[in-house]
């Protein structure tokens, strides 16, 4: 399986459902690369200007050269998310579903290389915002490639990847608690990344995130902030109580085309970011010409500003990591924070209740 | 007798040559004619007629960047440059496989391949870059002051050779700069610029083809510099063994590189030659090249350009009145005993200031930057002590280059970062700026601001265009002296149209312009007006004005420049109608001050400083090393670095080092030309790397655990 696009973000389905299935051995490609780029996926791009879509032509190239008979590239129409039934609908972008068919291409135009390399392919359609019609349609998808498999069993295994993937997603929740636990013993400021999933992919979001920690600043992500109850109701309770939302994770009052999931969960993110006294600084990741990202370059900076946080973007990521700019903006950034977190912290507490007891402990 | 005329408009020089039906060479001359193409061909032929060039019977033809519409003019057939060359090199050396043609702003190859009695040729050329163009090699051999009589005779065999970027005339005048910092005598620095354009013709203009013997060196520079020949005969000689060509003696390679007497006419000789194979291109005499000369082109120009940067002296004055200031602004010294001083270490200068505890500026100098901190620091500190006499310092603030090893080698208090500085040296003069606009000589660079904070910038210094350089370097072309460039620019009553773009594109424009009649004053007013374009949207990528915010700061020698203050203000105002531009007063020590600045606060909270006084600094024993040992290569650039190891008694060395370094002793590492070169090698990066791991594992990340866990392959079992 390539490691690519919305693989970050739903990997450990893939792994309780192909262990379910009884698969030998799952592979994954190695995270995105330059190398990787140039040695297998060169000549094979086709016309796209979205690096991460592209970077996915490097990752079935790798495999092609892997001790595997299947080939196993989901086409994901829409996500599981967290704001599920908060939010008008959780779909994939676009190009990203598509991504899969368009980088395919390029591995067929001088003859079929997958069956040159013994590997068979197999392209489903996965639409996880709909979990009735989903075995159905990973059973069609792998069918030709499995003949054995039987929908009872694919339904079986799709239960058993979610119930992976929530085990996880709760277990690295977890931890994101006891990074803020951390900060309020310590009266320390912690830093909340705000990206697409794949920017995890050292070769996508080129680690920036990581040189902050040497500055002594924790980074936390928006797509695994804790969702405890507790915590959601004291940071949420004014706007609960003005009547702005309906629920800690209504994001109507901001966001109100929220169709993507990526984007509603960035939308969050900020707003969770406001509240919460800790985060002191967002770091807003972008990849070049993402047109997703686009419309909410504005509306999330001035989210997280309104409460005097402080938002830094890195727009226009691209194949090479700009190392040298961004260390000057890294340390620019950690001057900021440094100066005016305490105030920050401060500033943030007095609008909320007393802390909750849970997080003192 | 009927006679041809064969002539080459180039970008520097024309050239004609004058033969009879048999293409025998009757006469020719090559003159460099100063951007004024169609003069200097009309010239030509003034004196031709005299000599009986005859219209109505002779023939004509023309070839070169300006040979097109001057071939109307005069009735010449015009010839593809390329197509002219190859055309000569095949009728006067048949056996010739390769081609180089250097030129003023361009390089071409051909190669010449027979195939089944068939010739064809491949082209490929090179006019994007100045790299490895005969300007390229005057520009730095006038830097060096060599005169063109001794650059001719200078040689490239025997001598030590540098590594000299030819791939970027920026790239390529940083490394020579640090050669000479380094003490490389100049005839190996200018045998290394041979090396470089050889092998920068060798790398990028033979697209994985060979050149074959025989070869034919062709052009201004190919033919002038011996040293350069030299080169191309050591690196074909090579070549050719190395690929299994032939192993040849250096005799041998005189007679298969050749550069023919008339090196300079091929293209000129290649009309001559068309013209020989059919009928056409009659001369119809000079009159209408001379009407477009004297009046044609004042028209043409009137239709397509536009109105001057000023449109009245009383607009003039009054903008001078408001701004003149940034023209000489100078910090004059005042007493103070207790003073907070700010240094700024920049690639050129190092420059230092001090304030007093109410943030009064009272004291600035600078030092020429010698390529060594440590020297540019005792200077510094030697101005401020003799300043200072016996006066006290509260604390000590740095900026710039290497600055946290600075920060310990002088002890200092606060190592900031330039951004920063001078976000902090804007807002103190202008609060609630949103946004600084600083434009150096070699880079751009935009800072924006919201809530006291540097939230966003833009660098860029990897493209001359939109930089001051590049403005300076073209009023040098055109004589004209930095200190009246502005003035020049205000005089003009009209001025051309520039298109936005890369700063190469934009020198072609200007030959262009200056075709059309354009006069000095006038491409430099047309530049200073094009110049806000490319600062903020092609160089800083920024499209919407408007969403910067209100008040703008500009900074940075190329703002002490009044003509580009008064395009930069009117082109920010007729996007942002009720913007506050200011030009900061002290634009030059900015970053010094914004290191005074913070150092002042944290006198303030603090109350006592880590600088470890005039003495020590004065004091402080160094050594430094240059060596291929100290060359970086994180990238093909492999710039010369030098190591300066400086005595502190404290820290731990570097005994993995290729330079080792005993204990109590840090390094400083410059003459690189970006961040990356700061690390010195795969070494450090290791040691950098296991110090890294160490702290994020106390300070975590979420992406971590994900990039660990997320893709295992069997679940853990609880």
């Amino acid at each position: 399986m390539p490691k690519f696009l919305n693989l970050w973000g739903t990997h450990q389905f893939w792994v309780g459902f192909f262990n379910a299935l009884g698969v030998g051995k799952i592979v994954f490609s190695s995270d995105t690369s330059e190398e990787q780029y140039r040695a297998y996926g060169k000549g094979r791009i086709t016309m796209d200007s979205c690096f991460p879509v592209k970077a996915l032509a490097g990752h079935m190239g790798e495999l092609l050269y892997k001790d595997i008979n299947l080939l196993f590239v989901p086409m994901i129409y829409s996500l599981p998310s967290f704001l599920r039934g908060h939010v008008m609908d959780t779909l994939s972008c676009t190009r990203v579903m598509m991504a899969v068919e368009n980088i395919k291409a390029g591995f067929l135009k001088e003859g079929d290389e997958f069956a040159k390399s013994g590997i068979k392919l197999a392209v489903p359609f996965v639409p996880f915002a709909e979990p009735h019609i989903l075995p159905k349609h990973l059973w069609e998808g792998l069918f030709p490639a499995m003949p054995d498999l039987t929908l009872e069993e694919t339904k079986r295994a799709v239960e058993e990847g979610f119930k992976a993937l929530e085990e996880f997603e709760k277990r690295i929740r977890q931890k994101s608690l006891e990074i803020i636990k951390w900060c309020v013993k310590n009266h320390k400021p912690a830093l909340l990344v705000l990206a697409r999933p794949y920017h995890m992919d050292p070769g996508i979001g080129h680690d920036i995130d990581a040189e902050f920690q040497p500055y002594g600043f924790p980074v936390l992500w928006y797509n695994y902030l804790p969702l405890e109850d507790w915590l959601l109701n004291w940071l949420f309770e004014r706007d609960l109580r003005a009547g702005l939302i309906k629920s800690p994770l209504d994001i109507s009052d901001v966001w109100t085309s929220s169709y993507s999931s990526n984007t509603n969960e960035i939308v969050w993110g900020a707003k969770f970011a406001s509240k919460l006294p800790w985060i002191t600084g967002v770091i807003r990741l972008s990849s070049y010409e993402c047109g997703m990202d686009q419309p909410t370059f504005t509306p999330v900076q001035k989210i997280v500003e309104s409460s005097g946080t402080l938002f830094f973007k890195f727009g226009e990521l691209d194949e090479t990591k700009p190392a040298g700019s961004v260390k000057i903006r890294v340390e620019t950034i950690v001057y900021y924070l440094e100066k005016y977190s305490e105030e920050i912290i401060e500033r943030k507490l007095k609008r909320l209740g007393s802390i909750p007891k849970e997080l003192l402990d | 007798m009927r006679l041809i005329l064969g002539i080459d408009v180039g970008s520097t020089t024309c050239k004609y040559v004058l033969t009879n039906q048999e293409g025998q060479v009757l006469d020719k001359a090559y003159e460099r004619h100063n951007t004024k193409q169609a003069e200097k061909v009309l010239e030509f032929l003034r004196s031709l007629e005299e000599k009986g060039f005859t219209p109505g019977r002779d023939r004509v033809y023309i070839t070169g960047s300006g040979g097109g519409f001057i071939g109307e003019l005069i009735g010449a057939r015009f010839v593809q440059e390329v197509v002219a060359v190859s055309t000569a090199v095949e009728r006067l050396h048949p056996e010739v496989r390769f081609v180089s043609e250097i030129g003023g702003e361009d390089m071409k190859t051909v190669f010449i391949k027979e195939q089944e009695g068939k010739k064809n040729r491949q082209v490929f050329m090179q006019n994007v870059c100045a790299g490895g163009t005969g300007t390229f090699i005057e520009k730095c051999a006038r830097k060096l002051g060599i005169s063109s009589e001794r650059l001719s005779q200078m040689g490239y065999e025997g001598y030590t050779l540098h590594r000299v970027s030819a791939k970027c005339g920026i790239f390529a005048e940083a490394d020579v700069n640090s050669l000479v910092k380094a003490g490389v005598p100049t005839e190996e620095i200018m045998a290394s610029l041979f090396e470089a354009v050889v092998y920068q013709n060798l790398a990028q203009l033979t697209k994985g083809n060979t050149p074959l013997p025989k070869v034919l060196l062709l052009g201004g520079p190919n033919l002038f510099f011996k040293g350069l020949q030299e080169a191309w005969r050591y690196h074909l000689r090579r070549l050719w063994k190395e690929r299994g060509v032939g192993d040849f003696s250096r005799e041998q390679i005189e007679d298969l590189v050749i550069v023919p007497e008339n090196s300079l006419f091929y293209a000129a000789l290649g009309c001559v030659f068309t013209a020989l194979e059919e009928e056409g291109g009659l001369y119809v005499g000079k009159e209408r090249l001379r009407w477009w000369v004297e009046e044609g082109q004042h028209e043409q120009k009137l239709k397509e350009g536009k109105a001057g940067l000023v449109s009245s002296a009383d607009e003039l004055q009054s903008f001078k009145r408001s701004y003149s200031y940034v023209v000489q602004n100078k910090v004059v010294p005042k007493r103070a005993s207790r003073v907070v001083i700010g240094c700024d270490f920049g690639s050129t200068t190092a420059k230092a200031v001090c304030i007093d505890e109410e943030k009064n500026i009272v004291f600035s100098c600078y030092s020429l930057s010698k390529g060594n901190p440590i020297e540019d620091a005792k200077d510094l500190f030697r101005q401020i002590r003799e300043y200072l006499g016996d006066g006290e310092v509260l604390s000590l603030g740095v900026t710039g280059y290497g600055k946290d090893l600075l920060k310990d080698v002088l002890g200092a208090d606060v190592a900031i970062v330039e951004t920063v500085a001078h976000a902090t040296a804007g807002l103190h003069f202008f609060p609630d700026a949103d946004c600084i606009c600083d434009v150096g000589g070699v880079d751009v660079k935009i800072m924006l601001l919201r809530q006291g904070s540097v939230v966003d910038f833009r660098l860029n210094s990897q493209c001359s265009s939109g930089n001051g350089a590049f403005l300076q370097g073209v009023a040098e072309r055109f004589g004209i002296p930095l200190s009246e460039l502005a003035d020049r620019a205000f005089s003009a009553k009209a001025m051309p149209n520039f298109t936005m773009g890369c700063g190469v594109f934009l020198q072609s424009d200007i030959v262009n312009q200056q075709r059309k009649g354009w006069q000095a004053e006038e491409i430099l007013a047309g530049l200073c007006y094009v110049l806000p374009l490319n600062v903020w949207v092609y160089a800083g990528n920024i499209n919407n004005l408007s969403q910067v915010g209100k008040k703008f700061i500009l900074q940075g020698g190329t703002h002490r420049n009044l003509a580009v203050v008064k395009a930069q203000i009117d082109f920010i105002k007729s996007k942002v109608p009720d913007a506050e531009i200011y030009v900061h007063p002290y634009s030059g020590e900015a970053g010094a001050i914004g290191a005074a600045l913070v150092a002042l606060e944290h006198h303030q909270k603090h109350k006592r400083t880590r600088f470890r006084g005039f003495e020590a600094v004065e004091g402080l024993t160094y050594r430094a090393t240059t060596s291929k040992e100290t060359v970086c290569h994180w990238c093909p650039v492999n710039c010369q670095r030098s190591f300066i190891d400086v005595y502190l008694g404290e820290g731990k060395g570097r005994p993995w080092s290729k330079v080792p370094l005993q204990e109590g002793w840090v390094r400083l590492i410059v003459n690189n030309a970006c961040p990356k070169g700061l690390v010195e090698d795969e070494s450090e990066l290791k040691a950098i790397k296991e110090q890294m791991e160490r702290v994020k594992n106390e300070f975590p990340n979420i992406s971590y655990f994900v990039q660990k866990e997320a893709f295992r392959t069997r679940q853990k079992v609880h």
